[in-house]
């Protein structure tokens, strides 16, 4: 006989300025199975899981129900608890009943109270038939492989190859750098791109544990976290097959292409900011610029800031005004992004320095034109309140930074999500950032966001660190979610095999029997062969069908009760 | 005579719709208290099988919220749940249970508001479609 | 034996060549499935009235490990064969079918639609009936009304699997999850609605209408009509109808309409 724990919080105001917390922790008792149920005002402080551990103790629980928040943040702390007081740390049952209650019942403290109790009762029936559970370990592949040389890529690999780790990097252009190949200098503070890039690339090919793989593309990608297979294809066609433990994804971005935006395309002398990276670094500098910030971005559509481009006019305009004292260097800006000491710092130089920084707004747009040899810009400077004339020779458009066009091709061979942009979402932005939901890859650099050289970097790094810790431990944890099949009750339809996305299930025959077969490593516990299962041989540690069945029986039970 | 309070049932998957419930909860978005939550790894392991055990029991309404297709944590498991759920409702339609009372929806981490607006709106159309007929039938 | 007998041994065993017939004869004043061997008498062959022949194929196959079994199949055995063999339930190879093309008596018994085998090797094809009477009352019906009909209907049901041990398709036997509490929790008899729902949806990619469920309820209840309306969904949702060779289950396919034929053909 199971003997049950409720631990109902307060969660100070958050839970029981709405839920009767005292109610339900009474309810609680009457629930067949409950030993005993408590509540506390801070079930997650240290008070509140010694409390836990006590009663764990001195009413020889074996499992254990907290009523709180939500299991996506707490329940790995929660089960710790149990751990530490001797029960098994998959006996333990969370109840959502603040953000699922509480938070969203706030004006109707009685019925929310009503809905707390129904879903305790239903949690307490599923903890009733909890089984205890292990994880079990798979070994790691101690190699890593990395998707883009590109700054972020780079780095990732120096810091991996630093630790001895086996490392091979997938590039798809002849040369390593990806976009910054195109840089001569990067912001604000005006270092030189080639001596940077050059510096790693030499660092990282002293170590024999270094591969690069050029002029090639990733094609394939199977297998699970400490045991992916990534088949490397050149432009030669030959391909190569390389086992890893970790893949890191830092293919980058792409600067966007205007579509006419301020004459683009069809006037000429209106150019992107890395086209005059590029005339720059063939000594072609203007007479006189105007750069003109946040062109395609920050609008319906596409309503990111791309961190970098404020930090890159500003640096080009330096250049331009070093290059030749006397040019007249105007940024027409909707807000400038230098953050940061130095960028601050530089952007102060550059308007002492004389380069001018006008605002406009999206409903006064600045207005181009072809004059004589050169254009004509006029804008409506917010500061001023008027209309302000220029003639310049070149307008560089500062435009975002989008994802590589076949994006979704990548994600797809990875099973990795993007957003609506085409970024990579990683698992958590707090709480688990630079790594996927998915595990063993991870994400860094402009392919996740568009950012800073010197963010890129320190992604990089922080991938290849989240990256070697599969790899140093040399094991991972599989959690016990995944499913089995019931040998006795299957008739080896089929239907698991079918349904499974993971390829995970297979018919065998044991002792003249047919049946399904589970091979763990590779199910992920998503649960479809359980549903696509007709007679209940397949099932889910944790989601069984007797336990979920349970959970839809105490609703009937205590709603319709209380209802009659 | 006393308003009808439906009781209903949601399934949702633990990396989409189950986050997004969350985050209407953070987002204090208010929203009628019927529904009564059981969390699942995906809305693919759902057996139709429990739908037609809570609604033959008496439960007024199921959700099954999952990730939206193209999105699922495990790749085409939502595929899976969008073939069977269509097929459990006409099912029920056969037999003389409304379909409406069994929705399919997708709800992704990010979409809080749209959390409360399916919470709302299926509320409102089982409170429209009335207490479920088989709450009154003893076999 | 009789002509029809004469006639059919001489095609199973001679022309061909199996070593096992399978067929449907007079026994004790009724109809009863017999399997015989080259050298037996078959009997007097009787097939002018319903049985399905592959539910007793099914049971026996276990038991016959090798030789080739011919089968008298008509249109609604044709298509529960095919849906056994696609599960690798049946080895299609080690099948030969004899085509039976069912008379206007039977076919009305079955209320079929299409009582002629894609091979006719006996009898004279029929034309079918085109719509269940039954079928499209309950059509007509409100949700309600209808409710209250197969409520009525199915009080009458006392669990007696007849529907389940009789049906060429319901291969599950004794794992099937009906016969237990989890998910078709109510104890009582009748069973409750759940069952009938579990069932409906486990049927819906097999069932082939053959209606030996309906006559075999000892309650009379019209379940044949209910399979028939789960058949018109799926036909009009996933353009799918059972006894397909190829297609195992719409319902685990992806929603491209993309068969996971090799996965599946492990088994």
């Amino acid at each position: 006989m199971p003997r049950i724990g409720v631990f109902i919080c307060h969660c100070g105001h958050n839970i029981a300025s709405t839920v009767d917390v005292e109610k339900v922790a009474e309810f609680a008792k009457t629930l067949p199975n409950v030993v005993v149920a408590a509540h506390n005002m801070y079930s997650c402080s240290e008070e509140g899981l010694g409390a836990i551990r006590k009663s764990i103790e001195e009413n020889k629980l074996d499992r254990v129900i907290v009523a709180a928040c939500t299991p996506r943040t707490h329940e790995p702390l929660f089960r710790r608890n149990c751990e530490r007081a001797g029960v098994n740390k998959y006996l333990f049952e969370f109840v959502n009943i603040r953000e699922h209650v509480s938070w969203i019942h706030a004006k109707e403290p009685e019925a929310a109270t009503e809905k707390a109790k129904m879903l305790v009762a239903m949690g307490v029936a599923k903890a009733a038939l909890l089984e205890p559970q292990e994880e079990s370990e798979s070994s790691v592949i101690p190699v890593a492989v990395i998707i883009g040389g590109g700054i972020s890529g780079l780095a990732a690999m120096s810091a991996l190859v630093s630790q001895g780790i086996e490392t091979h990097l997938i590039e798809k252009e002849k040369q390593l750098g990806g976009i910054l190949k195109d840089i001569a200098v990067i912001g604000p503070e005006m270092k030189n791109t080639k001596e940077l890039l050059d510096k790693m690339i030499k660092e990282i090919k002293c170590s024999p544990k270094a591969h690069f793989h050029l002029s090639s593309r990733m094609t394939d990608m199977q297998g699970f976290v400490g045991n992916f297979e990534v088949t490397i294809t050149g432009d030669d066609k030959c391909s190569e097959k390389v086992k890893a433990g970790a893949i890191i994804v830092a293919i980058g971005g792409r600067e966007w292409t205007p579509k006419g935006e301020f004459g683009f395309g069809k006037i000429p002398g209106i150019i992107t900011q890395l086209e005059l990276e590029k005339r720059l670094a063939k000594g072609d500098v203007p007479d006189n610029a105007v750069f003109i910030q946040c062109v395609g971005s920050r609008i319906p559509g596409r309503d990111f800031c791309s961190r970098f481009c404020c930090n890159a006019s500003i640096k080009n305009a330096l250049r331009i005004i070093e290059a030749k004292p006397n040019a007249q260097v105007t940024i027409l800006h909707r807000d400038i992004m230098s953050y940061g000491t130095t960028a601050e710092r530089v952007y102060r130089d550059a308007a002492e320095k004389g380069v001018r920084f006008m605002r406009y707004g999206l409903d006064s747009l600045p207005k181009i034109e072809k004059h004589g040899d050169g254009l004509s810009v006029e804008v409506f400077d917010e500061t001023l309140d008027d209309v302000i004339g220029m003639s310049v020779d070149t307008i560089v458009l500062a435009v975002p930074m989008v994802p590589i066009e076949n994006v979704k091709d990548v994600a797809t061979q990875l099973k990795v999500p993007v957003d609506k942009l085409g970024f990579f979402l990683e698992a958590h932005v707090k709480l688990r950032p630079i790594e996927f939901a998915t595990e063993g890859v991870f994400i860094c650099g402009t392919a996740r966001w568009p950012s800073q050289v010197s963010e890129c970097i320190a992604q990089g790094l922080g991938a290849a660190a989240k990256a070697s810790i599969p790899i140093r431990e040399g094991k991972v944890k599989i959690e016990p979610i995944t499913t089995s099949c019931n040998i006795g009750k299957c008739i080896a339809c089929g239907n698991c095999v079918a349904a499974c996305p993971y390829q995970a299930i297979e018919i065998i025959e044991t002792d003249g029997k047919r049946h399904a077969f589970v091979t763990e490593a590779k199910c992920k516990g998503c649960g479809n062969c359980v549903a696509a299962c007709n007679n209940d041989a397949m099932q889910q540690k944790g989601f069984t069908t007797t336990q979920l069945s349970a959970m839809i029986d105490a609703l009937v039970k205590n709603a319709m009760e209380a209802s009659q | 005579m006393t308003e009808f309070n439906p009781t209903i049932l949601a399934f949702c998957c633990n990396w989409c719709s189950y986050a997004g419930a969350d985050l209407a909860g953070v987002s204090r978005l208010q929203m009628p208290p019927n529904v009564h939550v059981i969390r699942v790894m995906c809305s693919a392991s759902v057996k139709p099988e429990y739908v037609f055990k809570a609604l033959s029991e008496g439960i007024d309404g199921v959700l099954v919220l999952g990730c939206h297709i193209g999105d699922c944590h495990y790749l085409t498991g939502n595929h899976r749940t969008a073939k069977r759920f269509p097929l459990a409702q006409k099912i029920l339609n056969d037999v003389g249970i409304d379909e409406r009372r069994l929705k399919l929806d997708w709800v992704s981490a990010a979409e809080g508001e749209k959390f409360q607006t399916v919470i709302t709106d299926f509320v409102s159309q089982i409170k429209q479609l009335g207490p479920n007929p088989l709450r009154e039938v003893r076999f | 034996m009789n002509d029809l007998g004469k006639k059919l041994t001489k095609m199973a065993f001679e022309d061909l060549k199996a070593d096992y017939l399978l067929v449907v004869r007079q026994e004790h004043g009724d109809l009863a499935p017999a399997f015989i061997s080259k050298d037996e008498d078959v009997g007097e062959v009787r097939f002018d009235a319903p049985y399905q022949l592959v539910t007793v194929l099914s049971r026996i196959y276990p038991h016959i490990p090798t030789g080739k079994i011919a089968i008298v199949s008509r249109k609604c055995d044709e298509l529960a064969i095919n849906e056994l063999t696609k599960r690798g339930i049946l080895d299609e190879k080690r099948i030969v079918k004899i085509g039976l093309a069912c008379d206007g008596h039977t076919a009305d018994k079955c209320r079929c639609p299409d009582p002629k085998p894609s091979k006719v090797d006996i009898g004279e094809p029929v034309k079918g009936i085109p719509e269940d009477p039954l079928v499209a009352k309950l059509m007509k019906m409100t949700l309600e009304d209808r409710l209250k009909y197969w409520v009525r209907q199915f009080k009458k049901c006392n669990k007696c699997f007849g529907c389940t041990a009789n049906c060429p398709v319901c291969f599950c036997e004794n794992q099937c999850v009906l016969g237990e509490r989890t998910l078709v929790s109510e104890k009582s008899i009748p069973p409750g609605l759940a069952f009938h729902l579990v069932r409906s949806f486990h049927m819906s990619d097999k069932c082939i209408e053959c209606g030996e469920c309906e006559r075999a309820c000892p309650g009379d209840i019209p379940l044949l009509a209910l399979r028939r309306m789960v058949h018109a969904d799926m036909k009009e949702m996933y353009k799918f109808v059972p006894g397909d060779p190829k297609t195992v289950s719409p319902l685990l396919t992806t929603l491209e309409g993309e068969v996971m034929e090799d996965e599946h053909n492990v088994c």
